[in-house]
């Protein structure tokens, strides 16, 4: 990194401000920059991280160009070309696309939103270090040559024990769900910090539209990963102990990962685009000199958007055998996710009209996706067809439509936002006489690679192919494809080179280069760890004051937090709407329990993978043990009631109000777990009506007075947390409410645990025993969790961060039990009415 | 600021809409695949998911009634005004997509 251009110059008071916020913000030198928890060097290495990975991805993109280029290619026999061209899918899928744009919102969001820092530090840096350990896990095995060969959707009976007996499919699904812990919990980070964190006076019709993009994508992860994450679980259980969720000859339906995957898999591609959009939305306005046509409407759209995405993952399943009327629910509605996609469209074109647009570097890129998507999207409509879809399916045409969706949706917009926000990472600008060969290298280049693919595809040739045969008529296409794939690949190191020369070389700007609105300009540039000396008041004084102009008031301490207290980070949280300030956070100094912590989930998925079961689940409790020791000391202490921020204002610290982040991150959390449930609930449903050889041999007979007594304990337990509170709360030790809480919860779990071992059908012979395990396992897996709640509470109300005012840690026990009571009852119901509904499975035709 | 802020909870008015869409899609798809597997005969199974998206779109419509006569959300001006706006909307796209999404596709062959 260069050094700031422009250091605080205005006078005295600036520079010693940045050198008090520095000493508190700054992450430390040589080892300590492990311990970083600051969202500007997260967010920098996460992005750093994303592209390395991009580069292998890319680099075995190439290698099955090289393989295709002619017939009868000799280059890779098709056991190396399965490893090459699933771990290509996977990489710029889960290692690439979605940590990239998790990257851009983890460096931007907060500077944009005219805060300091997001609402949970330390959960960004958890985040992180899952994800560089579950990529490198997938990486060695590349290496290794054990990476996954089962195509990067992972099919069953492919992937289940009999077809891939390797560690090849466990390499995925571990891997993979271990990144996918990192995004769930930086989706949950970033929603909450956008809800919470924004400047003072920012409500939600002032936010910038950016802003609103992420929110959306961050509430679409927290309920898109879940049901993948259970479909991972489900499918490594049948791998790993022989309960046999997939398996068609013990009442399983290979046809349930199917569903769980797209479930996933298809709002992850508006996961990808959504915030790319939202780079356009932020990008288009500064270079049409205008501000954005139909910004309410734009939200509208994106609301639709999120919610249709979830509503089409069956049109990737159109040739699965399911009935038209069905069908044709999923292509009506695959088409007409077209329309909110239109509407942004035609809200930028409208911007780009009704301004003053000038070139640049990023407008290349924006048209560049114009082009791209646009194609991308019509040939989306053409496969949401089921007739045109049965002739497509599984043949390159689907693979020329995913590229120009997914990645020129996300390439091209990626890299005008880079060269858009290079000069607020770096302090210069790009080197034109390199920025313009590399865009139109990448943009030739993606054309003939892709372009070819339509091609190749409506020829018939199928996808996942090692080679052919030479006379089908698709060789000379092939080495179209493959030779423009070399040109964007040279497109891709130019713009590589471009970036290091101008980290080198490139010219210094000044602030706020291009003339833009958002107050991630209103700061030094590169930005200090602190980001904003004091924080802006957004509204209508701050109206048309250029970012440049804010930034010198700012950074003289003229906003909110212009000072230093007690070597605290610190930050507003505001009222969810109107975004007026409600409570002062401090949040915590840098540390290497992250590290630390995630480290320990590493180890317990090697072990884990390499069949370590004990020891994988001890480190698994490890795991959790140090989130509880993580959690002793977040907060403060003792009270302080309300405290001056600036601008004659005083609110309460987080600890002391009834809505504070770590409430709504909880919420969040609830709402990822619920989905999980409800797939598992789902999953159930599914091979009930359509999984082959149901009824099992053996009637499920659950006892009842088993399950009784795990409900009255969870009763017990929900209604004992709520005595605590209210001792707490009139002055009390809850000691008493707490053991019975905990007592509740033991009751309840040997209770659930009996029930298991006794479930019938066994298991391990058919899915009926292996779904009701499942649903009896979730209960037991919630209730150890509120023991580990329990157990912290004790430890802070000993350590005094529990008082009648600091409250939050009591009440989000309380709700953890609560919800465990809601999900238990609907499992134990559903257990205790399986033999029920295997008995109506007799009355069909 | 004039008047109380907005309360947090209004938010959830701006999912609704597509909520019931949601709604709509795992029950009707849920009560075809039973129908189907159970072997109902096309008509009862046909009247019974016409009964189902009726009833769904009735509740958009309600709600966009409900809405529409409110004029604006309780709190400041601009706020307000913007929430009364994207609700309304997001309630009428959810019934056009409703009826787009769900309405045509009845008159298909049912379990073929």
């Amino acid at each position: 990194m260069s050094v700031p251009v422009e250091p605080p110059s205005q006078g005295m008071n600036a520079l010693r401000l940045h050198r008090q916020l520095a000493a508190i913000w700054a992450t430390g030198p040589g080892v300590q920059r492990l311990a970083a928890v600051n969202h500007t060097v997260l967010g920098m290495r996460m992005m750093i991280t994303s592209f390395l990975f991009f580069a292998i991805g890319g680099i075995l993109g190439m290698l099955t160009r090289v393989q295709l280029a002619s017939p009868h290619a000799a280059f890779m026999d098709a056991e190396t070309y399965n490893q090459v061209f699933t771990m290509h899918g996977s990489m710029m899928l889960f290692l690439f696309a979605i940590p990239m744009v998790e990257s851009f919102a983890v460096y931007i969001t907060p500077k944009i939103l005219g805060t300091r820092d997001f609402a949970f530090p330390r959960l960004t840096a958890y985040g992180y270090w899952c994800y560089l350990f579950g990529g490198t896990i997938l990486t060695v095995a590349l290496i290794m040559r054990v990476a996954p060969d089962g195509g990067w959707f992972m099919y069953t009976p492919l992937s289940s024990n009999v077809y891939t007996p390797g560690i090849n499919a466990d390499v995925w699904l571990l891997g993979v769900t271990f990144v996918e812990i990192s995004a769930l919990s930086l989706a949950m980070e970033i929603t909450v910090s956008i809800l919470k964190m924004r400047a003072p006076g920012m409500s939600l019709d002032r936010m910038p539209i950016f802003a609103w993009y992420i929110l959306v994508t961050a509430m679409m992860m927290i309920v898109a990963f879940p049901p993948l994450i259970l479909g991972s679980i489900l499918l490594e259980v049948e791998r790993a102990f022989d309960l046999p969720f997939f398996d068609p000859r013990r009442g399983g339906d290979p046809l349930l990962w199917q569903h769980l995957f797209w479930l996933f898999g298809h709002p992850d591609v508006y996961i990808i685009f959504l915030p790319m959009a939202g780079v356009l939305s932020t990008i288009i306005p500064v270079f049409a000199r205008r501000p954005l046509v139909g910004y309410r409407v734009i939200v509208c759209a994106i609301i639709a958007l999120a919610f249709l995405s979830f509503g089409i993952w069956v049109h990737h399943m159109f040739t699965v055998g399911i009935p038209h009327l069905a069908l044709a629910f999923f292509s009506a509605g695959s088409a007409i996710v077209a329309v909110p996609t239109a509407i942004q469209f035609f809200a930028w074109l409208a911007t780009l009209s009704h301004g003053r647009p000038r070139w640049d570097v990023p407008m290349l890129y924006i048209f560049g996706f114009f082009f791209v998507f646009t194609a991308g999207g019509l040939t989306g409509v053409m496969l949401a067809m089921v007739p045109f879809d049965w002739q497509a399916h599984d043949t390159y045409f689907v693979v020329a439509h995913m590229h120009y969706v997914v990645a020129g949706a996300l390439a091209f917009p990626m890299l005008a936002a880079f060269y858009y926000w290079l000069p607020l990472l770096t302090g210069r600008t790009a080197v034109h006489r390199l920025s313009l060969p590399a865009f139109w290298l990448v943009f030739i280049g993606f054309n003939m690679t892709f372009f070819m693919m339509h091609l190749t595809g409506l020829l018939g040739m199928p996808r996942r192919v090692f080679t052919y045969r030479g006379d089908e008529g698709w060789n000379w296409l092939n080495l179209l494809s493959s030779v423009g794939g070399f040109v964007m690949t040279i497109g891709f190191a130019l713009v590589a080179i471009d970036i290091i020369v101008q980290l080198r070389f490139g010219r210094r700007v000044r602030r706020n280069p291009w003339d833009s609105t958002t107050l991630e300009w209103a700061m030094q540039i590169p930005p200090a760890p602190y980001a904003f000396a004091s924080l802006p008041r957004v509204g209508e004084e701050t109206d048309g004051v250029a970012p440049g102009k804010l930034a010198v008031s700012l950074a003289r301490g003229e906003g909110y937090l212009g000072f230093t207290r007690n070597g605290w980070q610190e930050a507003l949280g505001v009222h969810m709407t109107s975004g007026e300030p409600e409570q002062l956070i401090v949040l915590p100094n840098a540390t290497y329990l992250p590290l630390f912590t995630a480290l320990v989930t590493g180890s317990a998925v090697i072990a884990m993978l390499f069949k370590f079961y004990l020891l994988a689940l001890a480190l698994a409790c490890v795991t959790f043990g140090m989130f509880i020791f993580a959690g002793q000391s977040a907060g403060l202490s003792r009270d302080y009631g309300p405290l001056p921020v600036g601008r004659g204002i005083s609110v309460p610290p987080h600890t002391e109000v009834a809505n504070a982040p770590s409430w709504l991150a909880l919420v969040c959390t609830l709402v990822a777990n619920g989905t999980l449930f409800t797939s598992l609930i789902f999953g159930t449903f599914y091979l009930w009506i359509a999984a082959p050889n149901w009824p099992a041999a053996v009637t499920p007979e659950p006892s009842r007075l088993l399950a009784l007594v795990t409900i009255a304990g969870l009763a017990v337990a929900a209604a004992a947390a709520r005595g605590s509170l209210r001792s707490t709360t009139a002055g009390g030790k809850p000691y008493g409410w707490l053991g019975l809480t905990v007592l509740g919860l033991l009751v309840a779990l040997a209770a659930d645990v009996s029930l298991i071992g006794g479930v019938t059908p066994n298991p391990r012979e058919h899915a009926l025993g292996a779904t009701a395990a499942a649903l009896l396992t979730y209960v037991a897996l919630h209730a150890g969790i509120g023991l580990l709640f329990l157990v912290s509470n004790f430890l802070r109300f000993g350590a005094g961060f529990i008082s009648p005012r600091r409250l939050t840690d009591l009440r989000l026990s309380r709700l953890w039990i609560d919800y465990t009571v809601v999900t238990g009852i609907i499992a134990l119901g559903l257990v205790l009415a399986l033999p029920g509904l295997v008995a109506m499975l007799g009355a069909r035709p | 600021m004039n008047g109380r802020p907005l309360s947090p909870r209004r938010l959830w008015w701006l999912a609704v809409g597509f909520t019931i869409w949601c709604v709509a899609l795992v029950i009707l798809y849920a009560l075809h695949a039973i129908g189907c597997a159970f072997g109902w005969s096309t008509g009862p199974l046909r009247v019974s998911l016409a009964i189902v998206l009726l009833l769904h779109l009735a509740a958009i419509g309600w709600l966009w009634r409900y809405r529409a006569a409110a004029r604006r959300d309780p709190g400041p001006e601009h706020i307000s005004a913007f929430m009364h706006t994207v609700v309304i909307w997001t309630l009428i796209a959810a019934l056009a997509a409703t009826v787009i999404t769900f309405g045509p596709a009845l008159l298909l062959t049912t379990c073929l």
